[in-house]
């Protein structure tokens, strides 16, 4: 799915990402932990291709986009990522379908495809019945669910999940890492961040970052120190 | 592109007042502009009409300018009507004068002043005083404009006054008032004393030619002035002329340029101030909605996508402006022409110009704040909360 080999990101002298190394199969479910920060947010948002600004390479599906337009990038955001953020990042004046709709409306897809899709995704996180609502009138797991049908709602062939559950309790946790790992097994590969031990367990491997270094084996984190 | 309207309808309502109140600029500018061109284009209408008379078919007319301006009696003679009626294809041929009214001195008590002077009409609707015409039988007898009476008379009621005129004492016995549209003299007096006293004042400076049917008038119009030049009883003092209908047109041209100079100083002004507040309300829009094009840009919205939204809001936000405009210009309109002499038509072409004018003011001072939304860097936005 995606390579990374050398990465790097400095702001002035101060090295937030130094010689990462890292590879991500297909249908791979991938935690990276990581107290906070790290530089966590800054590797994901690379993965993500929210920020360019990086030194080293970086292949999606073989491809290197370092150069590539804004323009084209959105696109391939948008037809082939799907982001879950720990606050949701829902709009609050819109309702659940029209929050789940934001990226059909960039993919140019079809008025009817669009109801049937949105309506589709409602059901597959268990929000039927909740179109019209606010998500100030839903809980947090609720809210977070929302978030996933609109990462999934243009068919990703990857999610990125910056601390999915960093706002829910362990119950809704629960239910939320339940979802994660049902479209897993549908065959979406899976980035998460967190730092929270139990969350990771439900991702296949873990990897470590701290002070801005991958570690691959949790018994290398502190070799260092 | 009806998504990005959608959503621009959607986040307008979301802030009703503050962008009513943004708005209101380009609704008061819209509706100056309808009323405006409104009035521009009554004005064009019963001017051309006014010109289709005065242009009869078979007619040329010839005027008289008299070299002096103090020389005010000469003019067309009766002469001058059996030298122009021997013109080849002339039928036959009127005179008329471009004077509408005598100048007079007159005196009350020790105040003196020059002031207009005519027969009077038929019918008057006299201010104060009895009746509505001059009674033939007293020739002393005058009627007097109520500006004129305030004038000579000052606080005295002027009824009943005498006022002395060339010379001659005559009684003021009616006062009527002259609304701003119409012209009248400042004093009638009966028809005979007009013919005994100021009738050679109003000079026949204009010979109205009518030709015979097949004729061509330019050329009839041509000679007559030829014949004028070479046996008119006055050509000494001045000279003669066939009144071109495209110099009034150029007069009218001009005066109409100058109406659209006024439009346009009236609707830039206030539609430069309106843009303004738009500006700065689409402003306020991209600032407050960082977190939203953040979310937008992660899910595949590209920097034209956020920079179209923006813009298309910023248009929504002034044709609905303009519309509101367009409705009250029309009220605008109404209420003008209850004072007009003539009636102020809104015509499609204005409601064209004022959507186009809104709609440009939309993309011109929606641009600078939508680029901002557009090329905000995307790791910031998504920071916002």
């Amino acid at each position: 799915m995606l390579k990374i080999s050398n990465v790097g990101k400095s702001y002035g002298q101060f090295k937030v990402l130094q010689d990462i190394d890292l590879e991500v199969a297909d249908g791979e479910f991938l935690a990276i932990m990581g107290p906070s920060g790290s530089g966590k947010s800054t590797l994901i948002n690379i993965l993500g291709l929210l920020d360019q600004d990086y030194t080293g390479e970086y292949l999606l599906n073989d491809k290197s986009y370092k150069d590539t337009s804004d323009n084209f990038l959105s696109r391939i955001r948008g037809d082939q990522l799907g982001f879950v953020f720990q606050n949701f990042k829902l709009l609050t004046t819109y309702n659940v379908y029209e929050n789940i709709e934001i990226p059909l409306v960039y993919s140019k897809t079809e008025q009817h495809n669009k109801l049937e899709r949105v309506e589709a995704v409602i059901e597959q996180v268990g929000l039927a019945g909740k179109e019209k609502s606010r998500p100030s009138e839903l809980s947090g797991g609720q809210q977070q669910r929302v978030a996933i049908a609109r990462a999934i709602v243009n068919r990703p062939k990857l999610i990125i999940a910056d601390e999915p559950t960093g706002a829910l309790d362990t119950k809704t946790s629960k239910e939320i890492m339940d979802i994660f790992t049902k479209l897993n097994q549908a065959g979406t590969t899976i980035i998460m961040v967190t730092h929270d031990e139990e969350v990771a367990q439900y991702a296949m491997r873990t990897v470590y970052i701290r002070d801005g270094k991958l570690y691959h084996d949790a018994k290398d984190v502190f070799k260092n120190d | 592109m009806i998504d990005k309207i959608m959503i621009a309808f959607k986040s307008i309502g979301k802030n009703k007042n503050r962008n009513f109140l943004t708005m209101l600029g380009i609704i008061i500018g819209i509706a100056c502009v309808i009323a405006i061109l409104a009035v521009g284009d009554g004005f064009t209408k019963t001017m051309t009409k006014g010109m289709g008379t005065h242009n009869d078919k078979g007619r040329v007319t010839i005027s008289f300018e008299a070299s002096s301006y103090d020389d005010v009696t000469s003019g067309f003679t009766k002469n001058d009507i059996s030298t122009l009626e021997r013109v080849s294809g002339v039928g036959h041929v009127k005179l008329d004068s471009s004077n509408t009214a005598a100048t007079a001195k007159i005196q009350y008590k020790t105040k003196q002043e020059s002031t207009d002077l005519n027969k009077a009409p038929k019918h008057l609707k006299l201010y104060k005083g009895v009746g509505t015409t001059i009674d033939k039988s007293d020739m002393s007898n005058i009627f007097i404009s109520h500006d004129l009476a305030s004038r000579i008379f000052k606080g005295e009621s002027a009824l009943n006054k005498p006022l002395i005129i060339e010379g001659n004492v005559f009684i003021v016995r009616g006062i009527y008032k002259v609304s701003d549209f119409n012209y009248r003299p400042d004093i009638y007096v009966s028809k005979d004393v007009f013919k005994q006293l100021f009738a050679n004042q109003i000079t026949k400076n204009i010979a109205r030619i009518y030709v015979q049917p097949n004729v061509n008038k330019k050329a009839v119009g041509k000679r007559a002035v030829k014949q004028m030049k070479k046996f008119g009883e006055d050509k000494q003092m001045g000279s003669y002329s066939v009144s071109n209908p495209d110099q009034i047109s150029k007069t009218f041209t001009k005066m109409m340029n100058y109406i659209t100079y006024f439009v346009a100083l009236v609707a830039g002004i206030s539609l430069l101030i309106a843009g303004i507040g738009v500006m700065n309300v689409m402003y306020i829009t991209v600032s407050e909605r960082r977190k939203e094009i953040g979310i937008r840009r992660a899910f595949g919205a590209t920097s034209n996508d956020i920079r179209s939204q923006f813009l298309i809001e910023s248009v929504v936000l002034c044709v609905i402006g303009g519309l509101i405009g367009i409705i009250f210009g029309y009220v605008l309109v109404a209420i003008i022409n209850a004072f007009l002499p003539f009636k102020a038509i809104v015509t499609g072409y204005s409601l064209a110009i004022s959507l186009s004018v809104s709609t440009a003011v939309g993309l011109i001072f929606g641009f600078i704040p939508s680029n901002k939304a557009a090329q905000s860097p995307l790791v910031g936005l998504l920071k916002e909360e």
